[in-house]
């Protein structure tokens, strides 16, 4: 793709890795498979070292991240939005966490950038897995009658306005919402890498047109290259933490309708 | 502090250098059209030999595929649907991940911060306690000094009041030694006194006897006697003094 005399590589060709393994077959091994392999490792290699007893006071290392973690979650995300009663979905909201936060760091991991989560396969995988628990966790709540009625007639509202408010709560609570998840994540890592792309392929085009190219590109793409790696290891915590959150937010709001 | 400013400026370090190490190489991820239509010439050269096969009405299918592969090469496939293989190894990988997460990894993390959070809980309760114990220790220690205060105070009050007892005492015996001195002094004065009137009596019974031989050498009147006894007293008298 020729764009203003700059040869950029084709979309597709960003995000679309070939197999490496079992090419053709459902269970083909590609790049982003791979990351999302490493992300579990990570995880796993994280909690299981920071699990191990010991007897110091203040905690370092591994065990500091997974713990700053484990109370980020609880503190910032569950305890906001569901109260003492989300304690209990601790594991499932701190391995979201984690999961999508190291599929979404790799995008700035050196000879691997790429964000795992700019493919759609994680995002919407994770999003129909939230969908369903909400609608569940609802269901068990406040039984299937008290669910759908406090879904889609939310107290408080003059009943008029239901015949607007019933609508756009149905679209909104059962259709809408995993989609919406799913797609401000996925939105996000591919802008990000995007991003990244057109910096990197703008300050390797002016450095190899020499010349004023030289400056140009050590002025301003390559420092904006940096600026925006920073930028996107940013986004990829802040990504993992609304992801997170709103998922709190759907659990808390289905336990607990009144609010 | 010198610690600390080192650790700052590794990590800074460490953080400059994974943004130019993490910067340099990103448009490695992707392809150019051209080296994509390239690669797919080379890949159709390596399996048929030559392009000009392709012509050949044996191989239509090839040649369809060859040109739907160069195709690929411009065209850009939504990203937006996801790929199954995709799908499978990474909601299995979540899956395992969630369930090792359950199992182990953080029941531990959580047990591991129970465990902490119990023991500052214990160490300051123990404080707390030692505290306490230090306070009543303390009040036990003032009650005693205060005690061993009144104490003294009492000693000291005992030992003034006996040391007055003792010097009213001694006084009195003083006083009553003095009493019996002047009383001695004054039986000594009254024998000293009884024992000079026995003697004046016998030097009385002396005079009169010379007196009375006086007298009856000469005959005299009552009162020529009187003067003559009383001129003998004086006498003796003024003997005496």
């Amino acid at each position: 793709m020729n764009l203003l005399a700059l040869e950029f590589p084709p979309v597709n060709h960003l995000f679309d890795w070939p197999s490496i393994w079992f090419e053709g077959t459902p269970y083909a091994i590609n790049k982003t498979v791979l990351i999302y392999l490493g992300s579990v490792l990570a995880t796993m290699l994280l909690f299981g070292l920071a699990g191990r007893q010991r007897e110091s006071l203040v905690p370092a290392g591994v065990q500091h991240v997974a713990e700053s973690g484990v109370n980020f979650i609880e503190e910032s995300v569950v305890m906001q939005t569901i109260g003492p009663d989300g304690k209990k979905f601790m594991p499932f909201l701190t391995t979201m966490f984690f999961f999508i936060l190291f599929s979404n760091i790799t995008e700035v991991i050196p000879f691997i950038q790429f964000p795992a989560n700019s493919r759609m396969a994680i995002p919407v995988t994770l999003a129909l897995l939230v969908w369903v628990i909400y609608n569940f966790v609802g269901v068990r709540s406040q039984g299937l009658f008290g669910y759908l009625k406090n879904s889609l007639f939310p107290p408080g509202v003059p009943w008029p306005l239901y015949l607007i408010v019933t609508p756009i709560e149905l679209v909104s609570t059962f259709v809408v919402r995993p989609f919406s998840l799913a797609i401000r994540l996925w939105a996000n890592m591919v802008a990000g890498h995007l991003l990244l792309v057109t910096f990197a392929v703008l300050s390797a085009a002016m450095w190899a047109s020499g010349g004023v190219g030289y400056g140009g590109a050590l002025i301003l793409s390559f420092p904006m290259l940096i600026l925006m790696t920073g930028f996107e290891i940013l986004v990829s915590v802040l990504q993992a933490f609304i992801f997170t959150i709103l998922t709190a937010v759907y659990i808390g709001g289905s336990m607990h309708p009144e609010h | 502090m010198t610690a600390t400013i080192r650790r700052l400026a590794g990590a800074f370090g460490l953080i400059g250098v994974l943004l130019v190490l993490g910067a340099v190489p990103a448009s490695a991820a992707g392809e150019t059209i051209g080296t994509c239509v390239f690669e797919e010439i080379l890949h159709a050269e390596e399996e048929f030999g030559s392009l000009h096969v392709l012509e050949e009405p044996a191989h239509k299918k090839d040649l369809v595929k060859f040109e739907e592969d160069l195709e690929k090469c411009v065209e850009a496939p939504s990203p937006i649907f996801p790929e199954l293989d995709e799908i499978i190894w990474g909601g299995a990988a979540f899956l395992i991940l969630f369930g090792f997460m359950w199992w182990k990894g953080f029941p531990a993390v959580q047990r591991a911060m129970q465990a902490r959070s119990d023991k500052i809980a214990a160490d300051l309760d123990a404080a707390e306690q030692a505290k306490t114990e230090a306070t009543t220790v303390l009040a036990d220690h003032e009650a005693q000094l205060a005690g061993a205060k009144a104490e003294a105070a009492q000693i000291v009050e005992d030992a003034r009041a006996q040391a007055d007892l003792v010097a009213a005492e001694i006084q009195a015996r003083a006083n009553e030694e003095v009493a019996q001195m002047r009383a001695r002094a004054a039986a000594d004065i009254e024998s000293a006194r009884s024992q000079a009137v026995s003697d004046l009596r016998g030097v009385v019974a002396d005079i009169a006897v010379g007196a009375a031989e006086r007298v009856i050498k000469s005959n005299l009147d009552v009162d020529t006697q009187r003067a003559l006894v009383d001129a003998y007293i004086d006498e003796v008298a003024s003997g005496n003094a």
